[in-house]
């Protein structure tokens, strides 16, 4: 029997490492990967839980934010792709064109 | 016990992968740990019960999410490092920061214990999970299949070169 505190303190290191990665890094694919692994850690909550209350909703919900990161991430590399052809460089830094 | 060794074992490891994630320099190395991270996170769907789930993980990140990110990092020819121009100071704040306020949190739930108790009988079934999905949640499942449509097309649009002399 695993602890609920268990998964969710998991959960809750998984989510904070992937915050540290999109705050900190400054190559935009790990920075998109990083989101992914933020992702990862409320999935795991989000199951943890729906086992805790023996329901099937926290898989369900699960399920809904796997879908929505293959979303953010398709989008996302299509927004890398356009952004190296203008820019040819990864660096967020390159991407203050709108600070006037 | 024995899944609660499981359990342990592919938090570490989950764990491990996910800060080697990002403290890589190098992009690629980054995606061969995050594929690492991904698997490990299946292994914890599994032992959580949630086999539906540990297997979509397997299916859509390892092999989809994963395969994308290396395409991509293969087409672009990512080997430009991006430095780390970062202030000393501001690094540290920026990684104190979320990590502090998760081990709160964390300090929080194991001192006064989850709040609600756990239902006796374990995990739901696949039956339970399809009958729910399929009922209670149809809308926004279909919602979802609309969705990744317009990510498909929308992603093709956005990445394809563009040509202005030619409308298409």
């Amino acid at each position: 029997m695993i602890p609920i505190e268990a998964v969710v303190v998991l959960g809750l290191l998984l989510f904070a490492i992937g915050f540290v990665g999109v705050v900190v890094r400054k190559n935009l694919v790990v920075m998109l990967m990083s989101l992914e692994l933020l992702l990862n850690g409320a999935n795991v909550i989000l199951v943890g839980l729906g086992r805790h209350w023996g329901s099937p909703r926290g898989a369900i919900l699960a399920l809904f934010v796997i879908i929505m990161a293959v979303s953010e991430a398709a989008v996302g590399f299509a927004l890398v792709l356009a952004y190296f052809r203008q820019k040819k460089s990864y660096d967020v830094d390159a991407l203050d064109d709108l600070k006037g | 016990m024995i899944t609660l060794a499981v359990f342990v074992f592919f938090a570490v490891l989950a764990l491990a992968a996910a800060v080697l994630v990002v403290v890589q320099k190098n992009a690629m190395h980054s995606v061969l740990y995050l594929a690492f991270a991904v698997l490990s996170t299946s292994g914890l769907f599994f032992t959580l019960g949630a086999e539906y789930l540990g297997a979509i993980q397997i299916l859509v990140y390892a092999g989809g999410i994963v395969v994308l990110y290396i395409f991509v990092i293969v087409i672009v020819n990512l080997t430009e490092i991006v430095p780390e121009r970062r202030p000393l100071l501001a690094k540290i704040v920026l990684v104190a920061v979320p990590v502090g306020t998760g081990i709160e949190v964390a300090y929080l739930f194991l001192a006064k214990g989850f709040p609600v108790e756990a239902r006796p009988g374990g995990g739901p079934g696949f039956r339970a999970l399809a009958e729910t999905l399929f009922g209670s949640y149809l809308l926004p499942f279909e919602l979802a299949s609309v969705l990744l449509l317009a990510v498909l097309v929308g992603a093709i649009v956005v990445a394809r070169k563009k040509n202005l002399h030619d409308p298409d």
